[in-house]
């Protein structure tokens, strides 16, 4: 019987969530529901902003897990954020940056192992 | 923030004012070049990020829209990396537009070197037309454009000179080559008519035939050596004169058949195309027309070997260049005129019955 799916996904948030704070990241929202999407986490550190999607994999057969963000899925993330920023006209104040990351855990590894892809993705064109 | 940096762009051989506007401000990051930019230069965004990165500056992670001002004018070919790339450094801060009235072309290379263009004679001569003062210029193109007086030439080498330059970092304008003393110098050539052992009937023909600039058609059999004499027929020719050598240049250089290095093209041009060669290859054509064979020829010799093969639609599109000295060519995108003032040297065989009478007949 496998672990039940959903339970693992929130237990990669939330390592990534603990993983931003140890990194001195301020969490502004976490599991933000924008229209029909959802942004995992929004985190702010200094004059940057970083909307982060987690993927996490429990085995490597399948590829690396920041392989799992296809390029619909980076639109997908950068409207919603161009959606976020519209609603939330104060979060920009005080940025300069404003990135796309992606957290890529490995829980085939004990502990798991957590990567940070700073700038993963932009909007593009 | 936003930055401009002026540019230029071709269309055939004149060149027409481009602005580069790169606005930088912080929001989802997102990379986007309007202003009817064509294929290369879209890729160009994946060139400028990279080289930015590789010249050891940083990306912005900010929304970036970069503006080729005007914006109804088509946008071709990979001249723009350098100046979208320094308005984008200028607009988020990592860099200065110090030097007033510079502009700038140059492609970019991932590793953040300036790589040569085509055209930048042209490209100079637009520039001091409109009153610019400084024009940054890859460095392998810097004798080309140094040939126009009046223009301070700036060459860079990579990304950060060029940028450097554009803060007012004090430089050397670089110094064209000395037109007056490579054309004046009788350089020998490997293909001179005095090589010429015997032939003597032909080697006065082709005298009286360039002295009055007649066009020829030599007819004989394989061997004769029609094609060694005609190679031969630009040595007496007279030199070209500095503002023909000029003119010269420009259609090579615009055409991107100018050697590298060579910033002036110093000898009459021969051009011997294929005889499979198409109609656009000989006259010129293209969506946005560029010059053919036969403005490459200009002010030089046109040969034509094994004549009756050619497409006669090939040859019908001499007709005009012959008469005028000029071909235009109109497209949907632009009508464009290339100079063509050729020498049209022909070969061909006999008729391969052998009559003496018949081959009178054929050559008139």
């Amino acid at each position: 019987m496998q672990p039940d799916p959903h339970e693992f996904g929130r237990a990669a948030e939330r390592l990534a969530v603990h993983y931003l704070q140890e990194q001195a990241y301020r969490i502004v929202a976490v599991n933000q529901r924008v229209g029909r999407g959802e942004i995992d986490i929004i985190a702010r550190r200094g004059a940057v902003l970083a909307f982060v999607e987690v993927k996490a994999r429990r085995t490597r057969t399948c590829g690396a897990p920041e392989d799992a963000v296809t390029a619909r899925k980076c639109r997908q993330i950068a409207r919603l954020a161009a959606l976020w920023l519209g609603s939330h006209p104060r979060a920009l104040a005080g940025v300069s940056d404003v990135r796309f990351d992606i957290i890529a855990i490995d829980a085939q590894q004990r502990p798991p192992r957590v990567r940070h892809l700073r700038a993963a993705f932009d909007g593009g064109a | 923030m936003l930055a401009r940096v002026p540019s230029e762009a071709l269309t055939g051989l004149d060149s027409h004012a481009v602005t580069v506007e790169a606005d930088v401000v912080p929001a989802a990051p997102a990379f986007t070049i309007v202003g009817l930019p064509d294929a290369a230069v879209q890729e160009s965004r994946e060139r400028v990020r990279t080289a930015i990165v590789n010249s050891h500056y940083e990306f912005p992670s900010r929304r970036i829209t970069v503006n080729l001002a005007p914006a109804d004018v088509r946008k071709e070919g990979p001249s723009f990396d350098l100046p979208i790339a320094l308005a984008l450094l200028c607009a988020a801060g990592q860099s200065r537009c110090a030097l007033d009235g510079a502009a700038a072309i140059g492609e970019l290379g991932l590793d953040g070197a300036v790589r040569p263009v085509a055209g930048v004679l042209a490209v100079a001569q637009s520039a001091r037309r409109r009153g610019l003062r400084a024009l940054l210029v890859p460095a392998a193109n810097s004798g080309e454009a140094a040939l126009v007086t009046g223009l301070r030439v700036l060459p860079a080498a990579t990304l950060r000179e060029a940028a450097a330059l554009l803060a007012g970092a004090p430089a050397a304008a670089a110094a064209g080559p000395d037109a007056v003393a490579l054309l004046g110098g009788d350089a020998p050539t490997d293909t001179d008519l005095s090589d010429v052992l015997g032939q003597g009937r032909v080697k006065r023909v082709l005298e009286v035939a360039v002295a009055g600039a007649h066009n020829l058609l030599m007819v004989g059999p394989p061997g004769a050596g029609k094609t060694m004499l005609a190679r031969r027929v630009p040595s007496i020719m007279p030199p070209l004169s500095v503002d023909e050598s000029i003119d010269v240049t420009r259609v090579h250089s615009v055409a991107g058949v100018l050697p590298p290095g060579v910033a002036l093209v110093v000898r009459r041009p021969f051009r011997a195309p294929h005889h499979t060669i198409s109609a656009v290859g000989l006259v010129g054509g293209g969506a946005t027309p560029r010059p053919g064979e036969v403005s490459l020829a200009h002010l030089g010799v046109l040969f034509l070997d094994e004549f009756p093969e050619f497409r006669v639609s090939a040859l019908e599109g001499l007709r005009q260049p012959l008469e005028d000295g000029e071909v235009t060519i109109s497209r949907a995108l632009a009508s464009l005129t290339f100079p063509a003032r050729i020498m049209l040297v022909a070969a061909m065989n006999p008729c391969p019955c052998r009559s003496q009478l018949h081959r009178r007949t054929d050559t008139g």
